[in-house]
Parts: C-alpha cells; structure tokens; sequence
C-alpha cells in the first residue's frame, strides 16, 4: 500500500498507541507478577545451584553473571509478545479502528514498538531491582551510573524485538502458531544468549550459532552496563560491536516489522 | 462486486439490503478506503476515495459490523483514543466525548470496563465513538446483528435521532428487511454484489399490487391438486409454494425453473412470504379481501381443507423475494446458493487482489 507509507507521521497518534499499551501493561497484573517471578526463579533456583557448582565467570559469582541474562531474558519475552500482539488486535477487531482512522500505518507501529519497548523495559527494570536485593549487584555509584545506562540499553534492545514481533504477528492469521514461535524463536534466541554461560567454554559451531544472536550482543551490552565485564572473544571493541549490532537489528526489524504490518490486511 | 453505481443524498438514510455475502460489507469497505476498487471509484463528502483517502477518513464515522472496541479499555478511553487518533485538541475532545456519550445514554457507564457491557450498550458506545470527530457520514454495518428485539428498537431510535436531529447522512447494511423498512429513506437491494433495485421502501411495496393471502393446507399434498385451479384465475398475479428450507426442494425447484421457463414458478418473482413453511401456499391476489371467500368455497367443492387464511399487504420481504428470486432469510438453506456464492466470492477475489 503504497499510498500508507507516504502519509506523514501524526505524533498524537504515535502517542496514543504508546500509551494504550501502557494502559493495558498496568492492567494486566497477572501478566507482570507472573514474569518477574518467573525470573525470580532462575535467579534464586539456578544462581545457587549452578552457583554452588560453577562457582562464576569473568570474575564475578554466578548469580551477578547470570542477573544481566535474566533480565535479557524478560526483555525478550515482554518485547517480542508485545510485537505479536498485533494479532489480538486484529482478532478482537480493534485494528479495524486504528487502520479506518486518517493517520499512516507508520505511525500505529511506531506507537506500538515504543508502547512494547517501554513495557518490557519497565519488568527489566523491576528485575534489576529484585536482582540488586539477591546481592547480584554491589552498590556503588558506578553501578548507579551502570544502572542508567543499562535502562538505555534496554530500550535499544527491546526495540528490535518488539519489531521482529510485530513482523511475525501481521504474517500470522491464528494463536495456534505461539507455541511454535515460542519453541522455535523465542527459547532459542534465549538460549543462545550466552545468559547461563560465556561464549569461550562451549564447542566452536555453538559459538558461531552464539555471534548469529542478536539477544547474545544484548546480554553483552547488559552485562557491560550492569557489572562492567564483557566476554574477551569481542576484543577491545566489544561494547562497540556490541551496541552497533544491536543498533543495526532495530532498525532492520523496525523497517521489516512496519513493512509487514503495512501490507497486513485486515 | 459488480458495477455498483449509486448516490446518496446529504441528510439521507440510504439502505444496503442483501444477504449475508451480498457484498455489502465489501462496499462499506471501499467507500471507507479500507479497501481499494479493482476499477472504478467514488467520492465520499467530495472527496475521491482513491486520491484522497485521508479527507474520506476525516469525512466519515463507520461502526464496524464485528465490535472494534477496545474491551480493556474503559468507555470513555476508547472514546478518548478514537479522539487523539481523528486529532481533536483537548477541549474540543472532552466536550465531544460528554456529547456523544450524552446521545447515546452512557455517561452514567463512561468509567466503566468496556468488558462489563452488554451488547446493547457496545453498539451504542460503538456509534458514540463514530460520530465524535463529526462526521459527515456515518457507515453502520449491520447496527443491530445479534441484539435482542428490545435493544434493536433502541438502537433504531437512536439512529433516526441523529439523522434528523444532528442531520447525519447514514449509509447502513442490514439483512433485515424490516430494518430497511423502518430506517431508511431509500434502500438498495443488493444481491450477489450486484444492485438488483434501489428505491423508497414505500414505492418498492407499491411494485407489487394486491394483497398476499397466505393458505395453510391441513394436508401438504392437496398442494398439488389445489394449485393448478388455481392458476387460470385471472385476479391471482403470482403463486408460490412457500420455501421450505429444505435442499431438496430448493434444488428441484431451481431444475423445475430452467426446464420450464413458461411455469409460474419460473417467473423469476414467483415466490413470497417471509417465514418457511412447507403446507402454505402464497398468492399475490388483486383485491385480497373480496376473493378469500371465492378460494376457501373452490377448496370445499375439490374437498381440500384449509387450516387457515391469512391477508396482508406485501412487506419488503415479499420484495426481495419478488426482485431477486429468493427467501432473503434462507440463505443458509440452498445448497445452489452457497455454490454460487462461493463462486462469485473466489472470483472477487481472484479479480480483486490486495486492497
């Protein structure tokens, strides 16, 4: 449609998409306690498990090198649901409103990759506090200053993803393909993240499987922010690498999930 | 759809009436620019739907036949949405929010979950939510699809309100005829996306003079001997069984149609009445009221025993039937029709591509 893409974007629209989904994000209790402690778990459950037993990595316990891959973890679950839930919407026929009204395509995604963005960067950041109560963290100002870079990691991070959602959610027609986005995208993204373990202890085609991820320069540049270590397999330009990656796959993902969308029909 | 040309006057309730999958919808949904003509095109408030689709969007209110709302959401903030999304500033937005919920009798429910509603008040909030940028048109698609008889009548009330009240031009799809009846000026019979006739109901009823006098046979195979005296008398216009719903008989009576053009049957309009019912016969009768003594003393003298005698002038239902060959409530009920339905919707689509 190409007649879409050339209306100019209406900031009160992109607003008010934005702030729907934080409307219903607060609303949705459940959903948030359900998450953290879900990550909770991992946290307590494996940090003294695996912790006992590995002992740490990159010079830190287990349970601080495992916090900043929890937290990854939530972004990319939150963001990527977020993304598809285009499809709610356009089962529950609230699409139909957004797409009969006189603004572009263009700027409902962008409302809605910012609404998923700031979501799931808000559970990120709940996690990161209950993770600092866990001791995953040692106060300090750096990890103060840490912190504040980190929520701006997170955005950058979640953006991609919620992209990448909204990419899947307008291909999709029913909620019967979760279960295979969740087993086929979502766990291994995760898995590969590099959230439970460095990239420099697992078999070379695991590592290459590890640089294809994009939630692995995620996981980098969280860890970066959070605990200021990062894997030597990177080099001195790890955390470059790492942000232009990650800067690289949002905007791929914005431009393929808003081209999506754009065609979807409804 | 087929070469669908119309226009609708400014103040002016125009009626689709059709079937489901008559294209009406479809309609809907290009004159709003959700879709796009294969050829052709069309101006809504002046303003051409293929050049100009943001002004069209600015122009018209289109409460969707499915709910659209956003059930999470509150009344008020889904009308609040809707009024940031069409670009209201604030004061204009708050004023209009009270006045459309004022219209519709939900102030006193505004704060309220939309997922606490009944159907009734999710229409209602749903037409509130059409006319809060005002609208120059109003597109309702099927305004009262599922809603029980009273909430219909509300409805109904609220829609000649605006019309004549606020002077909103109202374009609604119904497939119920005495919906049309009741609300529009003009209605445009629409079947198999093509416009069969489009007309005042007034003048469509008056098409078909005389009275309908619907018998019920005690016994449904009298039918057959009683019809044919029947026949030659030259004050009953038309004769019809009443359609029974059952495949069957739709199908033979289809074959029946095309192997004998010259049978009253096959003079596409021979059919009326609106319930199904397979003891009734209809006949559309000059004079109705003078003749029923005349038919009921022909049924005594060939000893056929009529249950009852029913007169009344023709309804819009008997329109339909009349203009289009077919029961518009039996759509479920003939396989022919389905087959032909689906053949015409493949070829929309194959013709009609992406919108």
């Amino acid at each position: 449609m190409k007649h879409e893409m050339a209306q100019p974007l209406s900031g009160q629209a992109i607003y008010v998409v934005l702030m729907r989904e934080l409307k219903r994000y607060w609303r949705a209790k459940a959903r948030v306690v359900s998450s953290v402690a879900q990550s909770f778990f991992f946290l307590v459950i494996f940090g003294l498990g695996l912790g006992g037993f590995v002992g740490g990595f990159e010079g830190v316990d287990y349970i601080s090198y495992m916090a900043p891959g929890v937290i990854g973890m939530a972004l990319l679950f939150g963001s990527v649901f977020s993304g598809v839930s285009v499809v709610f919407d356009r089962q529950f026929g609230f699409m139909k409103e957004m797409l009969v009204a006189p603004v572009s395509r263009t700027s409902i995604i962008i409302g809605k990759i910012l609404g998923g963005a700031t979501t799931a960067t808000i559970q990120g950041i709940i996690l990161m506090v209950v993770a600092g109560f866990l001791g995953a963290f040692t106060p300090s100002l750096a990890f103060l200053a840490g912190a504040v870079a980190g929520v701006g990691a997170m955005l950058l991070i979640t953006s991609g993803f919620v992209g990448l959602g909204v990419a899947i959610g307008s291909t999709l027609n029913d909620f019967h393909a979760f279960q295979l986005l969740s087993t086929f995208v979502m766990w291994p993204l995760f898995m590969l993240s590099g959230a439970f373990f460095p990239i420099d202890v697992v078999p070379l085609p695991l590592q290459v499987a590890m640089l294809c991820d994009p939630m692995f320069y995620g996981v980098e540049l969280l860890r970066w922010c959070l605990l200021g270590t990062g894997t030597q397999l990177l080099g001195p330009f790890g955390l470059l690498i790492s942000i232009g990656v990650v800067a690289i796959f949002d905007i791929l993902m914005i431009v393929i999930g808003t081209f999506q969308f754009s065609r979807a029909q409804i | 759809m087929d070469n669908i040309s119309f226009t609708v006057k400014e103040g002016e309730i125009l009626g689709f009436l059709g079937p489901n999958g008559a294209g009406k919808t479809t309609t809907l949904n290009i004159l709003s620019t959700l879709l796009r003509p294969t050829s052709g095109t069309a101006t809504v408030n002046g303003h051409d739907i293929r050049t100009e689709p943001d002004a069209v969007r600015r122009s018209i209110g289109y409460v969707f036949q499915d709910t659209t709302l956003d059930i999470d959401l509150t009344g008020r903030e889904n009308l609040d949405f809707h009024g940031r999304l069409y670009g209201l500033e604030r004061n204009t937005r708050q004023q209009r929010i009270e006045e459309v919920l004022e219209i519709v009798q939900l102030t006193d429910r505004a704060n309220n979950f939309v997922k606490t509603y009944s159907g009734g008040m999710k229409r209602r909030l749903e037409i509130a939510r059409g006319l809060l940028h005002h609208p120059k048109v109003l597109f309702l698609d099927e305004p009262t699809l599922g809603l029980d008889p009273q909430t219909r009548r509300s409805i109904w009330e609220h829609i000649v309100h605006l019309n004549q009240e606020k002077g909103v031009t109202i374009i609604l799809t119904t497939h119920y005829t005495e919906e049309a009846d009741y609300l529009c000026k003009r209605i445009l019979i629409i079947d198999f996306g093509k416009v069969v006739v489009m007309d005042t109901p007034d003048n469509l009823k008056a098409r078909l003079e005389g009275d309908v006098v619907t018998l019920l046979f005690k016994d449904p195979a009298a039918i057959v001997t009683f019809r044919p005296l029947l026949e030659n008398k030259e004050w009953i216009r038309r004769i019809n069984i009443v359609a029974s719903g059952n495949n069957y008989a739709a199908i033979s009576r289809m074959m029946q149609d095309h192997q004998n053009p010259k049978h009253p049957v096959a003079d596409n309009g021979a059919q009326f009445g609106g319930e199904t019912c397979s003891k009734c016969l209809n006949l559309l009768v000059d004079n109705g009221g003078h003749r029923i003594p005349e038919i009921v003393k022909l049924a005594d003298e060939t000893g056929v025993v009529l249950e009852s005698v029913e007169l009344r002038k023709p309804t819009l239902d008997d329109v339909f039937l009349t203009v289009t060959g077919r029961n518009i409530r039996e759509e479920e009920g003939s396989i022919v029709d389905m087959v032909r339905r689906h053949r015409i919707m493949q070829q929309a689509r194959g013709h009609g591509g992406r919108g």
